[in-house]
């Protein structure tokens, strides 16, 4: 609690010259613009939350049923994020750590992190040269990015978030041309995976081979992707993005995965592990209404994830094992159930066909820097979805703020009816420095 | 005697064409407005109708008709975010989601009056044809057509001053001829290496009642660049450029 009394001072603090600055006159000194060789910024952010739970969801149960809760929990959550650089004529060094505080029923947790750390030389303007902890961000897709292979996951419900990166070599080379294809560029990666390197990556020991051919071929963006090696399975993709009119962009991907693994649950209950070749997709497009409201839209097919009666599987395992603890205060199965949420079943999406859209409008009502949002995302297997209207501010010099709701709509056992939460109220409060 | 009135009536057609080319006009604009390729130093300014004010620092590198890049270097909640610009393809890329994305021109990534095309803007002869000039005392008033349907004002008025040949003001219309905004070039100012323009383009549109955007320059000089600097892969890069 204490490092969110002085992640509050730093904020108030750091308000009083923003707000001051709105006072001066306009002016405009080359000197303001002087390039210093080292660089240091960051953000912090204070985000309080109120979940309404759900007491009769799988994912209520597998979390509290051993620690039942009221009807609502409240969390709060900070955020510090700090990054430093030093140029030099062919070369530049930059860290950036994060730093995750949280206050919640379970008492405070802290984790810090490098998300990036590394070095890069620049012998020419065709070629650079990368060291270091890094995240690359592979493909064109907003909520989803099925050819990110050298990526974590991103969260959908916050596609914008910073992310960690993973420890690679890499390089890239870049040709411009004339004539229909006016850019290529070659991006390769090697990514170890060993104790303490990388080790969430995959299966240890290996050192993997990961590549991006990027054409600029006709105004449109085309990426070849791969990666090899053994830490998982081999896969291939290609996306491609293009603007149609001034006002209207288009985009895919495409992956393909050799051998993919995953661990599911059967009618009764058994674990058992399923290797097949996946295909992965997505197309999406971003429009721009004549009043300024953006639409991003995007259907995602999933081959990797779970059929509609591998879920229902799982659901009623939770259902079961709720029972025995209920009945008789045996808690293994329970416990087996949720380790199963950390193989697949319980991260964001876990299933096969998603609809994403994101409504957007810039300034209603000539309020400068206001911007109203609602996003939903339908799993359109089981019909269920979650639907999150939002109000954000950036008026205010490097504030951030953002009012934002969620509401999971849902049956009984679909994805989203069965989350921990019936809603969601988060206030996010960033400044960056 | 038929063939000499003939003549002398086509030399009195084609006269006001020969006197005032619209094309070798604008293209005299673009130049005066800045060299082919440069770098520059601009800050945008968005005012509110209470005064409020949210300024953005940008670094902007140019090269050819058709290529230009804008990195932005204050406030620190921008920093590092740029934007490319080929031909009709815009790209906006920030640090924290980590690849760039494609945007387009009537967007705005500062808000504001100013959008995308605002921005990043090529030259005028590039994008627009001259469909006729006319003479307004010291000025020159040219009435501009879009080349294609991408770009993002259909129509432009121009008005330059005849000596300086420089733009005061132009006003940027729908294909129906509605007003969106109008740009006024005050305070010409000598940045050296023989580039004399002006150092404030103010803004506003009927669209943004009481709003008022500003670009001011700060520093315009001629620069040569390789082709590579304007590609995406090297959007992350642009401030190994100042």
């Amino acid at each position: 609690m204490k490092s969110f009394v002085q992640l509050a001072i730093l904020m108030l603090v750091s308000l009083l010259p923003a707000l001051g600055a709105a006072e001066d006159s306009y002016t405009f000194d080359l000197s303001e613009t002087e390039k210093k060789p080292y660089h240091f910024g960051g953000y912090v952010e204070f985000k309080p939350v109120l979940f309404g739970l759900d007491h009769d969801a799988a994912f209520y149960k597998l979390r509290f049923s051993q620690d039942p809760k009221g009807q609502t929990l409240s969390e709060l959550n900070g955020k510090v994020q700090l990054e430093g650089s030093y140029t030099g004529d062919k070369y530049l060094l930059f860290a950036k750590t994060n730093t995750d505080l949280k206050h919640s029923y379970a008492g405070d947790t802290e984790r810090t992190a490098f998300f990036e750390a590394y070095g890069s030389l620049k012998p020419s303007s065709s070629l650079k040269i990368d060291l270091g902890k890094k995240t690359m961000k592979w493909g064109k897709g907003y909520a989803w990015n099925p050819v990110a292979f050298v990526d974590r996951p991103k969260d959908p419900d916050e596609p914008e978030l910073a992310q960690e990166g993973f420890i690679v070599a890499t390089a890239d080379y870049i040709k411009s041309l004339e004539g229909p294809l006016k850019t290529f560029s070659f991006t390769p990666l090697l990514l170890p995976v060993y104790e303490h390197v990388n080790d969430d990556f995959g299966n240890v020991d290996k050192l993997n081979l990961a590549g991006r051919f990027y054409f600029l071929l006709y105004d449109t963006d085309i990426d070849l992707l791969f990666l090899t090696g053994g830490s998982r399975p081999d896969r291939y993709g290609v996306d491609f993005s293009r603007n149609i009119t001034t006002n209207f962009e288009i985009h895919g991907e495409y992956a393909y995965t050799r051998n993919s693994r995953k661990r599911v649950l059967d009618a009764n209950g058994a674990i058992r592990q399923v290797e097949a070749n996946s295909s992965s997709y997505l197309l999406g497009l971003r429009y721009l209404t004549s009043f300024d409201l953006t639409m991003i839209a995007e259907y995602y097919y999933n081959g990797a994830g779970f059929s509609g009666e591998e879920m229902e599987n799982f659901f009623s395992s939770v259902d079961r094992a709720a029972n025995v603890f209920q009945t008789t205060g045996n808690d293994a199965a329970l416990n087996n159930v949720r380790q199963l949420t950390e193989g697949g079943y319980g991260r964001p999406n876990p299933m096969q066909d998603y609809l994403y859209l994101r409504l957007s409008q810039k300034e209603p009502f000539g309020i400068l820097y206001f911007t109203p949002a609602v996003t939903g995302i339908m799993n359109l297997q089981d019909r269920s979805f979650s639907l999150t209207p939002e109000l954000a501010y950036t008026g205010i010099t490097n504030w951030d703020l953002r009012l934002r709701t969620g509401f999971l709509v849902g049956g009984h056992h679909t994805e989203f009816g069965e989350k921990q939460n019936d809603y969601r109220v988060e206030l996010r409060i960033g400044y960056y420095f | 005697m038929f063939k000499i009135i003939m003549m002398l009536l086509s030399m009195l057609i084609a006269l006001p064409g020969y006197a005032l080319d619209g094309t070798a006009l604008l293209k005299q604009v673009d130049r005066n407005l800045s060299p082919e390729s440069y770098e520059s130093y601009r800050k945008l300014i968005n005012i509110e109708p209470d005064g409020r004010k949210k300024e953005f620092t940008l670094f902007t590198v140019k090269k050819g008709v058709d290529k230009v890049a804008s990195l932005f270097l204050a406030p620190a909640s921008e920093k590092g975010r740029s934007t490319l610009r080929l031909g009709e393809n815009m790209w906006f890329y920030i640090p924290n989601v980590g690849k760039p994305i494609r945007i387009t021109s009537l967007q705005s990534v500062v808000g504001g009056v100013f959008n995308n095309a605002d921005i990043l803007q090529l030259d005028y002869a590039e994008e627009y044809n001259v469909e006729k000039v006319e003479e307004k005392g010291n000025e020159y008033l040219l009435y501009l057509k879009a080349k294609t349907k991408t770009v993002a004002y259909d129509r432009l008025k121009i008005w330059a001053d005849k000596g300086k040949m420089l733009p005061t003001k132009i006003e940027c219309l729908t294909e129906a001829t509605m007003l969106i905004k109008t740009l006024y070039f005050k305070d010409v100012k000598d940045f050296g290496g023989g580039i004399v323009r002006p150092a404030v383009i103010e803004t506003d549109s009927p669209l943004y009642k009481g709003f008022k955007s500003v670009m001011l320059f700060a520093g315009i000089k001629k620069r040569t660049f390789k082709d590579e600097v304007f590609t995406l892969t090297y959007m992350p890069n642009l401030e190994s450029l100042r």
